[in-house]
């Protein structure tokens, strides 16, 4: 349980930092970088995601198959 | 514990950066506004002072601020030292003293222009280039103070969240 709330909290502040990037970025008129950083976060975010539901579907797997 | 003086470090580092950069943008500004002041008082000197240009270029050094005063200083030495043109001295203490400022390359052009002018002409003829250096680097401060009011906040900014970015992407 622990795990999990800490990968909350994560991406929680990645969202925060990434939406505070993309402002400043475009106040200072920097349109094309701000793009950029929005990809760059989303695809880690996506990242950890994918582990994450990897990891579920093992679980289910093994639960009801019995034979994991 | 190791791991928030870690982040501690990252944080300290990044920002850091960022005001380096954000530093570098206003000090360009300051240092275009003391080289026109400079000039100006170099009419100055030339047209009512009736002063010698190396006389004239040590005085003004001696009245500015650190890293312009330099090419002043340079130039007037090289006047006295080598039987060289004023063009020639000019060029010398520019290459010397211009890595230590913060001009960028449009500056120095300007600057070396301003230099092949200088020590040819009559009173009339050096106060019209003067001038004419005076304008540019007036344009150059424009466009320079435009650039540090637009991105000097972001430079300071974007170091910090870098930083919290990284963090959290290590943590």
């Amino acid at each position: 349980m622990g795990i999990d709330v800490d990968v909350i909290f994560k991406i929680a502040g990645v969202g925060i930092i990434v939406a505070f990037l993309v402002t400043i970025l475009d106040q200072a008129g920097k349109k094309e970088y701000s793009q950029w950083v929005v990809l760059i976060g989303f695809i880690y975010i996506l990242f950890q995601v994918a582990t994450i539901v990897n990891d579920l579907f093992q679980k289910i797997k093994s639960v009801f198959y019995f034979n994991g | 514990m190791i791991k928030i003086i870690g982040a501690i470090c990252i944080i300290i580092a990044t920002s850091w950066i960022g005001f380096e950069a954000s530093k570098a943008l206003s000090e360009r500004t300051r240092q275009l506004r003391i080289l026109r002041s400079a000039l100006q008082s170099l009419e100055a000197e030339i047209m009512y002072g009736h002063a010698p240009l190396h006389e004239a270029s040590r005085r003004i050094a001696k009245q500015i601020s650190r890293p312009v005063s330099e090419i002043f200083d340079y130039f007037a030495m090289n006047l006295i030292k080598a039987d060289t043109t004023a063009s020639d001295a000019w060029n010398k203490a520019l290459e010397v003293v211009w890595k230590r400022t913060a001009f960028k390359t449009t500056e120095l052009e300007i600057l070396k222009q301003f230099g092949e002018t200088l020590g040819k002409h009559d009173l009339m003829q050096q106060q019209k280039q003067i001038r004419l250096a005076l304008t540019h680097l007036e344009r150059e401060e424009d466009e320079a103070r435009e650039k540090q009011a637009s991105y000097g906040k972001m430079f300071r900014n974007l170091g910090f969240l870098i930083g919290l970015f990284i963090i959290i992407l290590l943590m």
